[in-house]
């Protein structure tokens, strides 16, 4: 409970730190790159490759019960919006990025110059946490559209090559409204938000040596996951309640 | 270098039976120890026996869970973060592992506290932190980054980081470990003259004998979570305790409990 007390507190002071300012000079641009550009390879391959199997199986039980491919595209593209172009995109990043954060800050903890942060008059939180959560913010959202993107398209030419649906059958956008694209906005944003917070949070609380580290990042990718869950079980229910039949 | 008395007698630091635990470990039980304004003190003892944590609670890294610390008159333990800033600015400390920012240049390193702590903007702190390292003989060094550089040498930017504020009192948490002998002592000659020619008071986290008997006005030796022996280098060296004896004299076995051994 006093853990998730103190998750709060950071959370609650990185927003108080972007308000605050004073973020060293490039460093969210270089966290863009590091959560972004290094994750891009990865999401692609990952979420490709996924989007490839749930059709695969999508079209197999189809052809087992009906037959009819002809509302997979459709349904696929609206399910990949709303949930797993930023579902799958967060847990991907949980894992790469996460345990970056917690083993740089992690490192940074264990070594004191976390310490020495606060010795120089910063607050470690606005240093270290605020441009990864500025930079995680903006680049899951950029993953997420790409993710789901590559996703779609991949799925698509399985369901063509392997069970000859037609392309414009499967790519058709008709069924797919701005709720959709609404509520997966807000949970890439969550995610992106809710990453570096539980990862730096981790990283704050690493003690003694590299086994302290090794502790943190551990504890940021099993945490940031379980928040990427617990959040799109929260969001889901509550696009659910909000948007209701638009997102039938 | 002479065994003089300290400069002065008024106690600018005053720890008051402080107590800390670290889960179940209780590492300090009850610590009293003054500092007088403008002596170079050295903490001594085993390693785990909180010579480190002692330091760090005056500065507020570490708060207390029992007992007092007071700073020139005033109670620092109770203290908020924000509350911290200004005695952070009085109170320099030079870390054990250096603590140079991997991603900043040896200029930036020194510039961040005067831009944090005096809100001078980038390019005047840049030029001033480069002056600064002039006065550490690192100036050529300014622009290189500290994992391009030798123990010693971030060691003496660290120091320059840590004097850039120009403060009252510099805590050294072990700053001969791991240098050769030339480099440890040149921080001890660096040391005595914050002393001598700045009046600056020194607290010093050490194991380093040689150091401890050549620089120290007085040294307290902490033993069991409190301060076991205090006195002159002479007064240390000649004590009738047998666990200090046994500590100053490296002896494997003897009265001291050491735990973990």
């Amino acid at each position: 409970m006093r853990g998730l007390i103190e998750l709060w507190g950071v959370f609650v002071s990185t927003i108080a730190g972007m308000i605050r300012g004073g973020r060293p000079k490039g460093e969210i641009v270089r966290q863009m790159h590091a959560i972004g550009n290094k994750s891009m390879l990865f999401i692609a391959v990952t979420l490709g490759f996924i989007g490839m199997v749930m059709i695969y199986q999508a079209c197999m039980q189809f052809n087992r019960v009906t037959g009819d491919l002809s509302q997979v595209g459709v349904q696929f593209i609206r399910l990949v919006t709303s949930d797993f172009a930023p579902t799958l995109t967060g847990m991907m990043l949980a894992t790469r990025v996460g345990a970056g954060i917690a083993a740089e800050i992690g490192s940074m903890k264990v070594t004191e110059q976390v310490d020495a942060l606060r010795m120089s008059g910063v607050l470690p939180v606005d240093y270290l946490i605020v441009p990864r959560f500025i930079a995680s913010v903006v680049m899951t959202v950029v993953l997420t559209t790409l993710g789901g993107a590559i996703m779609y398209v991949a799925g698509g030419l399985t369901a063509h090559y392997q069970f000859g649906v037609n392309l414009k059958i499967f790519f058709d956008l008709s069924l797919l409204n701005p709720a959709h694209l609404s509520l997966g906005l807000v949970k890439a944003v969550t995610y992106g938000a809710a990453i570096p917070v539980v990862s730096g949070f981790c990283g704050l609380r690493a003690k003694g040596s590299s086994e302290g580290v090794g502790w943190a990042t551990t504890a940021a990718v099993i945490g940031s996951s379980l928040a990427v869950l617990l959040l799109d079980f929260i969001l889901s229910v509550a696009g659910f309640f909000v948007l209701g039949e638009a997102l039938r | 270098m002479s065994d003089a008395p300290p400069p002065a007698a008024r106690p600018v630091i005053e720890f008051r039976g402080v107590a800390k635990a670290f889960g179940d470990k209780q590492v300090l039980r009850d610590l009293s120890l003054d500092v007088r304004k403008g002596e170079v003190l050295f903490i001594i003892g085993t390693s785990g026996v909180g010579k480190s944590v002692t330091i760090k609670h005056l500065i507020g890294l570490l708060g207390v869970d029992a007992g007092e610390i007071w700073f020139d008159g005033k109670r620092v333990d109770t203290l908020r973060e924000p509350e911290l800033a200004p005695i952070r600015k009085r109170i320099g400390m030079v870390f054990q592992n250096s603590t140079l920012f991997d991603s900043m240049t040896l200029a930036e390193n020194v510039a961040l506290p005067l831009r944090k702590h005096q809100g001078m903007r980038q390019k005047k702190a840049l030029v001033e932190a480069r002056r600064r390292l002039d006065q550490v003989y690192m100036s050529e060094f300014a622009d290189r980054y500290p994992a391009e550089l030798s123990d010693g040498m971030r060691k003496r930017a660290a120091i320059a980081r840590t004097l850039t504020l120009q403060p009252e009192v510099v805590l050294f948490d072990e700053p001969t470990t791991g240098l050769d002998p030339v480099n440890a002592r040149r921080i001890d000659r660096l040391i005595r003259e914050l002393s001598g020619g700045q009046g600056v008071t020194s607290v010093v986290v050490s194991h380093d004998l040689t150091s401890i008997f050549s620089i120290a006005d007085r040294i307290a030796f902490i033993y069991q979570g409190a301060v076991r022996a205090l006195g002159s280098r002479d007064e240390i060296r000649a004590s009738d305790d047998p666990v200090v004896q046994q500590f100053i004299q490296g002896q494997s076995s003897g009265p001291m409990e050491t735990p973990g051994f």
